[in-house]
């Protein structure tokens, strides 16, 4: 009896724990499926992490070289650009019977100016760039009166003096801030502190700075330099003009910018003197 | 069910989900959120896999640049494909340019992780 109890007993264990195993079993295979499946995602994860690092490295060199690239072409198109226009003003000059250097070392002055004037180095820089532009104008007067020996006469002095405004309707349509200043370079450059200039007869601020700066770095380096007609002042003879013409044709504080930095405008003189 | 139509923008790829049993995907995949993105699609493709058609799925997908969540959303994807259990033929096209080598190498990754997948890699 007793054995038969146990039997029954044992049989239920049994029972009890093939259960137990079949649900332990059931977790395993639950488990490991589970398992089997982070264990993919997790390489499949790293697997992307990896690509996307070697895809990033090669973008960002991309980059590197697409940046250096437009680096090189902006320096390209700059350099260009500067050239353009001191062909352009050579070409002016150059009719004239000037020489090349003449707007080179109006650039230079212009800056000097600019820089002392307060303009920031951006604006300095641009005004460098457009003030060789500033007798662009001069392409529309014909050889016999701009190369003529001597002294024009009024109808000459008129045909000659409109130089500024070609030169301006010439640029003036521009979008390129550079081309705008160079128009005003052009229109504004024979104008006089004391309203007695051409064409506008502007007088004082009125005058745009550009317009001021290049005056006198026009006169300075025009009186300065032989011409077929003339020959070079004498450097005491300019600074005595200026002082006189301080106010009168010229920005007083421009001028006084002049006395104050001699050196630094004598060494650009020196270092791009014309070469015969 | 419908078809479902997602027009291209900066970040995502054109999308077309036809009942007729064809899929492509072609652009760029570089959503802010891929995740939200895709949900619909994702959502579209279980629909249709639960459907009983006995048409052939194409799916062609052409990812010009895609981001890491986008590549992880195709292997989620290219999950459901191989955990359906729709019974008829499945061609998967992974189009890329020669030149494009990322497209290339993530179409490898597929072929490797869904061997019962008939993924093709197609060169454009």
């Amino acid at each position: 009896m007793n054995d038969t109890k146990k039997d029954t007993t044992k049989v239920g264990n049994t029972s009890i724990n093939n259960k137990l195993i079949l649900e332990l079993e059931t977790l395993k295979d639950n488990f490991s499926i589970t398992a089997d499946k982070l264990i993919k995602d997790v390489r499949r994860q790293d697997k992307i992490m990896l690509r996307s690092d070697k895809r990033q490295m090669h973008e960002y060199d991309e980059l590197q070289k697409k940046l250096l690239e437009i680096k090189e072409l902006q320096i390209e198109i700059e350099e260009t650009q500067i050239e353009v226009i001191y062909t352009m003003g050579a070409i002016c000059e150059g009719r004239s019977k000037e020489t090349g250097n003449h707007v080179k070392r109006v650039a230079a002055y212009s800056k000097v100016f600019a820089i002392y004037y307060g303009l920031d180095k951006k604006e300095a820089d641009m005004l460098k760039q457009a003030s060789p532009m500033h007798d662009i104008g001069k392409v529309a007067i014909p050889d016999s009166i701009l190369n003529k020996p001597g002294v024009f006469n009024e109808e000459e002095r008129k045909i000659m003096d409109q130089h500024a405004l070609f030169g301006y309707d010439m640029l003036k349509s521009s979008s390129r801030p550079l081309l705008k200043a160079a128009a005003t370079v052009a229109y504004e450059h024979h104008e006089k502190w004391n309203g007695k200039g051409y064409p506008k007869g502007l007088k004082g601020e009125e005058i745009h700075i550009y317009g001021r700066i290049t005056a006198i770095a026009d006169v300075f380096d025009a009186l300065g330099s032989d011409r077929c007609y003339k020959m070079a002042w004498p450097d005491e003879k300019i600074f005595k003009l200026f002082k006189e013409e301080r106010g009168e044709h010229f920005d007083p504080k421009l001028v006084d910018i002049f006395f104050d930095n001699l050196d630094e405008f004598l060494e650009i003189r020196e270092s791009l003197q014309d070469l015969f | 069910m419908e078809n479902l139509y997602i027009e291209t923008t900066k970040y995502t790829p054109e999308i077309k989900l036809d009942l007729n049993g064809s899929i492509s995907i072609i652009g760029k995949s570089y959503p802010e959120n891929t995740f939200d993105f895709y949900e619909p699609i994702m959502k579209w493709l279980e629909d249709y896999l639960n459907l009983k058609n006995s048409e052939t799925l194409t799916i062609d997908l052409e990812i010009i640049y895609f981001n890491s969540s986008s590549s992880k959303l195709f292997f989620d994807f290219f999950d459901l494909l191989e955990e359906s259990n729709w019974n008829n033929e499945i061609k998967i096209n992974w189009i890329f340019d020669i030149e494009n080598e990322s497209a290339q190498e993530v179409g490898e990754d597929f072929i490797e992780d869904f061997p019962n997948l008939d993924i093709q890699l197609i060169v454009k």
